[in-house]
């Protein structure tokens, strides 16, 4: 292949990976359905066990280091499967809130912010930790850092959602005085 | 006049009209306050459109005036692209806090590889290059081009990957850079060997095409009424108590 034949090339598969970026940009209803169903599908305290250091230590002290090194990576390979969920849960809060974002209430709006910046930092968290498990999983032998601040940003997430229901119900019943 | 002259006349012309009104706009919606680099770009244009139509309808092309007011020009015009995109980046992620600072990383990172494979493109995909001085432009064009792309590319994607979703404009500005950038990247590809004439006529409307096509993007996305993207279907009661048992087993 001519170079300038492979550069036109590149071109024009660049071109149609814009056009298509361009229209499949999403444009409709977003709802926080599929967050619900995913956040329903995560047993986040099987999780929060399966990353546990403190866990890992115990069956260290435990268990012989042939068989460590095969249940460890066992539980890397589970805990994987946990930070690919959670790393979709991120994907879907960042899209409700970019959308509560443009809601004609200042207050849905401002949360919307918070729900969207949380979301983001969420998903780099869980992108970290799936990084971390995957390394974890090819070297057993390494020691394994906590999760904690994933953990806390899931939380931090969860209890914004919760606030946005608050106000959705304060929304739908004016006449109730507080919103805390 | 021929068909061939006017359609060069109109893709040379339309697209600078038509930017005026991008700049309008901009001015209109406020945007420049955001967006300063971008006006800039915009105005910059059309004063080198003025600059290069008047030196070639005055003739003065004739005097080679013409070639290497339009490389300076151009020159001047990549450094303002890449400008934009670091932005459009700026603009993007300043208000994330701590993903800002992953995220300024990360382009230079972006940068730092396309300009090395830029460079490894050019050493190894060379191929038979005419030693002219428009075919040395073409060569560094090319590599720009390439860079740019690969920036905008990783804008969208790095976007995308972490879950921010583009505003209707900045989604506009970058998409117009990249559809502009692609464009230039074939031209300048095709520009680094020997052209026929009829291939460099044919050739002279690629840019200039590439470029209204751009325009209308941005103008297209900057008329586009701040509307709502995504429109937050309330919760039936139903939902709400669903959720509620997801926090609560959460919390537990």
């Amino acid at each position: 292949m001519s170079p300038v034949v492979f550069y036109v090339a590149m071109a024009i598969v660049l071109a149609a990976v814009f056009t298509y970026l361009a229209v499949g940009r999403r444009v409709g209803t977003i709802t926080i359905d599929g967050a619900r169903s995913l956040m329903g599908s995560l047993d986040i305290e099987a999780f929060r066990n399966l990353v546990d250091p403190e866990e890992d230590a115990f069956l260290q002290s435990c268990l012989p280091a042939d068989q460590f090194r095969t249940i460890k990576r066992e539980r890397a390979w589970a805990a994987l499967a946990y930070a690919r969920t959670l790393s979709h849960i991120a994907l879907e809060f960042s899209r409700f809130g970019h959308a509560l974002r443009n809601s004609p209430d200042p207050s849905l709006a401002e949360l919307g912010r918070e729900v969207a910046t949380g979301a983001i930092h969420l998903r780099i968290l869980a992108l970290q930790a799936t990084a971390r498990l995957f390394i974890s999983a090819a070297f057993p032998k390494l020691p394994q850092r906590s999760l904690r601040s994933l953990f806390e940003q899931y939380g931090h997430s969860a209890s914004l959602l919760a606030r946005y229901r608050m106000l959705e119900r304060a929304r739908k019943q004016p006449s109730q005085p507080s919103l805390a | 006049m021929d068909w061939y002259t006017l359609l060069l006349f109109y893709l040379w012309i339309a697209p600078h009209l038509l930017l005026a009104g991008v700049a309008v706009l901009l001015w209109k919606r406020r945007l420049h306050a955001n967006f300063p680099v971008f006006v800039l770009y915009v105005l910059y244009e059309i004063a080198e459109f003025i600059v290069l139509f008047t030196i070639s309808v005055a003739r003065l092309h004739q005097q080679l005036w013409y070639l290497p007011v339009f490389l300076v020009t151009s020159a001047i015009s990549a450094a303002l692209r890449f400008g934009v995109i670091q932005e459009i980046f700026n603009n993007i992620f300043q208000e994330q806090g701590k993903v800002h600072s992953f995220a300024r990383v990360s382009l230079r990172w972006t940068t730092g590889f396309l300009l090395l494979g830029a460079v490894l493109f050019s050493l190894f995909a060379s191929g038979q290059t005419s030693n002219s001085l428009l075919a040395g432009a073409a060569w560094i064009g090319r590599g720009i081009a390439i860079i740019q792309c690969g920036l905008v590319l990783f804008l969208f994607l790095f976007s995308r990957g972490i879950g921010v979703s583009l505003q209707g404009c900045v989604f506009g500005i970058a998409l117009g850079f990249g559809i502009l950038s692609s464009v230039e990247l074939a031209n300048w590809a095709l520009h680094t060997g020997e052209l026929s004439v009829p291939m460099a006529r044919a050739l002279n409307l690629l840019p200039t095409g590439g470029y209204h096509i751009a325009v209308l993007i941005w103008l297209g996305y900057l008329l586009a009424p701040a509307r709502k993207i995504v429109q937050v279907r309330e919760l039936p009661v139903t939902d709400l108590r669903q959720w509620n048992t997801e926090l609560e087993r959460f919390l537990q």
